[in-house]
């Protein structure tokens, strides 16, 4: 049992490692030792058309986007220094607890830490009390229920900020890349019209993992406006928050110099209570002008066979 | 509980002759007093799964958990077989408590009892209130300080207190035992909760004392033992396998734990509609 753990525990830290090699990231001068949202420095670049220019490859934290320190982040808990840290969503502190040595973790020690560090936060959806029960159970069993731990699309808004985004004068193109290992998951495109075309009537639409977006400007935000999804896929990368096929999804993405600010709005009639908006995530330009995307790792799951408890990230 | 008190009397006569050794120490002690008792119970965590050039500090994952067990509950000065199923969290603080008693003399008696930040009421099914004409959550906003007291008198919730009080909070050695007091803060001021801990720098009994004579109904004990991973994901957080809890020297719940789920499982407390705009009382 504790090797199987120990297999899947590698192969998933393979995974994370390998992309974050292949994703030609800047070298760092030294370690980054918070995850708090990076402060804009440069200027926004503009379009003809005035709108900011998002276009860019947004991977310049140095490391994986679905690494914990960024999941952390993802989830609401910024780490400011190595004395604070706070729930964005709550403003409640979180104590922080210096490192005492730098002693390396074993799989398993970091595997179940990743597990708690990345639900800590406080902002989740609220679900009709009638799916609590299920949505605690998808992410219990996570290992077997997570849609996409089978190599399908991630889908959106799980999707969240695009490692790739060129900007056309009446259409956006974001680009996720998939991943192997244990979390695999396809690679997915969107092509978003942004010249002013009305959504087709939900009725009309055969549900898909990423739905029919369109996308306008308000002011200097872009926002990207989902329907006609299939319920195929969980809306975030943790929590087992299932949803249904009249999901409608609203992201805003605000560019200031080299930063990307990223929410999403999930409304769902028939499992959520009320709206929920993600806590703003926040990705960096990489600074290099060569910067580009590699091939993703063909996916092809072999591990959840293995799979011998209910540990998971 | 008498047996108890006069198994303490005896080891207090045999310590400290005189009076309870009470020694308070410094800052030093307790920021390491308070990391040893979190470290313990596995509160503070990090982790550098794809991180690559990053290397966070630890952080305090502690904030929804999910307890199951059984025992006896005192219902009208009877002990009673009770099944407990309690969801609870930090981050917002609040507590789900569902009883099912069965006396051996009536039918089981099923109760849901939920509190959140400053608000408290009793849910006739899970989530009452919250959907029109799904169930019926009754405000009892008279039991918000009693409920939120339980929340922190769990070992994290003294974690959580004495790094949220600074400096107010104080450790000592009492009788050879290390001690962790902190006052809590809202609702609950001129409470303080101070633990005990052993060995292990695990807690093994909290108690909950006023600061002024109208509080004394916040006069809480708790006692804790055999800590071990109780959850089917395992975490590696401590938790306790039996929790008893006293008030004025009776035993008003003793809980086997079945499962202690700590891996921030899927818990909401939503408030109904009808309970944020109860009447307040004095307990908000």
């Amino acid at each position: 049992m504790a090797v199987n753990r120990r297999v899947i525990a590698t192969a998933a830290a393979l995974c994370f490692a390998t992309a974050a090699v292949f994703a030609q990231t800047p070298a760092p001068r030294g370690p980054r030792t918070v995850n708090a949202p990076p402060k804009p420095t440069g200027t926004t670049p503009r379009a003809a058309d005035g709108h900011p220019d998002l276009t860019g490859v947004w991977n310049g934290l140095g490391d994986n986007l679905n690494g914990v320190p960024n999941q952390i982040a993802n989830n609401g808990i910024a780490i400011e220094s190595e004395t604070v840290a706070r729930d964005l969503h709550s403003g409640q502190m979180v104590t922080v607890f210096p490192r005492l040595n730098n002693r390396p973790q074993n799989n398993e020690q970091a595997e179940r830490a990743a597990a708690l560090l990345r639900r800590s936060g406080s902002n989740r959806p609220i679900y009709k009390p009638e799916y609590w029960d299920m949505v605690k159970y998808n992410d219990h069993n996570a290992n077997e229920e997570d849609p996409s731990n089978n190599c399908m699309p991630a889908g959106i808004p799980r999707g969240a900020i695009p490692s790739y985004i060129a900007q056309y004068p009446n259409h956006v193109m974001f680009v996720y890349p998939g991943q192997g290992g244990l979390i695999a998951t396809q690679t997915m495109y969107r092509m978003i019209p942004t010249d002013g075309r009305k959504h087709t009537p939900l009725k009309d639409l055969d549900g898909t993992y990423t739905g029919e977006s369109i996308a306008h400007w308000d002011g200097d935000t872009l926002v990207v406006d989902s329907w006609g999804f299939n319920a195929n896929t969980w809306f975030d990368q943790i929590g087992g928050y299932m949803h249904g096929e009249n999901m409608h999804v609203v992201e805003r993405f605000r560019r200031e110099g080299n930063t990307l600010t990223w929410t999403a709005t999930v409304e769902d009639p028939d499992y959520l209570l009320e709206p929920w908006t993600t806590t703003p995530r926040v990705a960096l330009l990489n600074p290099r002008p060569d910067a580009m995307l590699p091939e993703s790792q063909p996916c092809s799951e072999r591990d959840l066979a293995h799979i011998v408890t209910k540990e998971h990230h | 509980m008498r047996a108890f008190l006069a198994a303490a009397f005896v080891v207090a006569i045999a310590v400290a002759p005189s009076a309870p050794v009470v020694q308070a120490q410094g800052a030093a002690d307790r920021a390491k007093v308070l990391r040893s008792a979190a470290d313990a119970l596995g509160m503070g965590r990090f982790s550098d799964i794809g991180g690559a050039n990053t290397r966070l500090p630890g952080i305090d994952i502690i904030n929804t958990m999910e307890v199951q067990g059984s025992g006896t509950s005192d219902m009208g000065g009877r002990q009673v077989k009770t099944d407990f199923h309690v969801a609870l969290g930090y981050n917002p603080v609040a507590a789900r408590v569902e009883l099912t008693r069965t006396p051996d003399d009536g039918p089981a008696q099923h109760t849901i009892e939920t509190v959140r930040d400053t608000y408290a009421w009793n849910e006739s099914e899970i989530g009452a209130g919250l959907i029109p004409g799904k169930g019926v959550a009754t405000p009892a906003m008279n039991t918000v300080r009693e409920r939120l007291l339980h929340i922190w008198m769990l070992p994290y919730g003294v974690v959580k207190a004495a790094y949220a009080a600074g400096d107010k909070a104080v450790v000592s050695s009492e009788a050879g035992a290390t001690t962790i007091s902190a006052p809590l803060t809202g609702p609950l001021a001129g409470i303080t909760v101070k633990a005990t801990l052993d060995a292990n720098n695990l807690m093994t009994k909290v108690e909950a004392r006023a600061d002024n004579q109208a509080l004394a109904s916040l006069n809480w004990e708790a006692d804790y033992s055999n800590y071990a991973d109780h959850a089917e994901v395992l975490t590696d957080v401590k938790t306790p396998g039996r929790v008893v809890l006293k008030q004025g020297g009776r035993t008003i719940v003793d809980m086997t734990v079945k499962t202690w789920e700590t891996n921030n499982p899927y818990l909401v407390f939503p408030i109904p509609p009808n309970v944020k705009t109860a009447p307040a009382t004095t307990s908000r």
